[in-house]
């Protein structure tokens, strides 16, 4: 008896388990438009949006405000949203994008290899909510939404 | 006894208007042309937003197409609304109006 509750608890508890387990961050470092480093592992202790974008992605294009506004708000609070852009692209088109929109936060030239170390899909932008002790929390694809904010990241900033 | 009468009389009124109502309510399909969607990754975010918003009840987007089939309750969002959510992604709805048709109710 005791053992079949045991078996019982276990089969409800391991998938439990395994949809809280969050996995650490990768050790990222790249150049930004400037050919300065961007690391990741120097945002640890702040909330970290990785987002992954593309002058060509018009869903990317029109989420950039609001994450710009996003970086605005939240920064004092722990945010860091850290743009890392998606090929094919040119380097001068990305400074062109970023120098138009005024982007207050740093863009790092990724690769596909960049984003397969978070995401095995091709969705177009992706954001990778990493919290403060440096686990990846949330995978949200396509634009994030206010909601989506106000649910997956919010919390993490208390 | 007229007090009966009255109550059953209102009770009716009630009733009808329930029927009115639910008879106004119905589910449409509307078939919305998108330019500039050239990649399946990309369309991801079409259809996330669209099934954000509320009333929408089921939605294909097929980029290869172009285009966005969406069924949505009528009394909750209107084709104009979902119109604007699509141009909110980033894309821009080319055809004011293309098919809409009742489909439900």
């Amino acid at each position: 008896m005791t053992r079949a509750i045991v078996f019982i608890l276990l089969l409800i508890g391991l998938p439990v388990m395994a949809l809280g387990q969050s996995s650490n961050a990768p050790a990222l470092s790249l150049k930004d438009v400037r050919g300065r480093t961007v690391r990741l592992n120097e945002y640890k202790g702040k909330v970290v949006l990785i987002n992954f974008w593309a002058t060509w992605c018009p869903p990317c294009r029109a989420e950039m405000p609001d994450l710009i506004r996003i970086q605005r708000e939240y920064q004092s609070k722990g945010l860091q949203v850290i743009g890392v852009t998606y090929p094919p692209e040119t380097i001068n088109e990305v400074r062109r994008f970023i120098r138009k929109l005024r982007v207050n936060y740093p863009i790092a030239l990724g690769t596909k290899e960049t984003k397969a170390l978070f995401d095995q899909t091709d969705t177009l932008p992706l954001t990778i909510v990493i919290d403060r002790a440096g686990k990846v929390r949330e995978r949200i694809e396509g634009i994030l939404l206010p909601e989506e904010f106000e649910q997956k990241v919010k919390p993490l900033l208390q | 006894m007229l007090k009966n009468r009255v109550a059953v009389l209102l009770g009716l009124i009630f009733l009808l208007s329930l029927t009115a109502t639910s008879a106004s309510a119905a589910t449409r399909t509307a078939t919305i042309h998108i330019e500039g969607m050239h990649c399946k990754m990309c369309s991801a975010s079409v259809t996330k937003a669209l099934k954000a918003t509320d009333g929408v009840e089921k939605v294909e987007v097929s980029f290869e197409k172009g285009v966005a089939v969406v069924q949505y309750d009528d009394q909750k969002v209107t084709e104009t609304k979902l119109r604007e959510v699509i141009n909110g992604t980033g894309f821009k709805v080319v055809e004011e109006k293309t098919a809409s048709n009742t489909v439900a109710n």
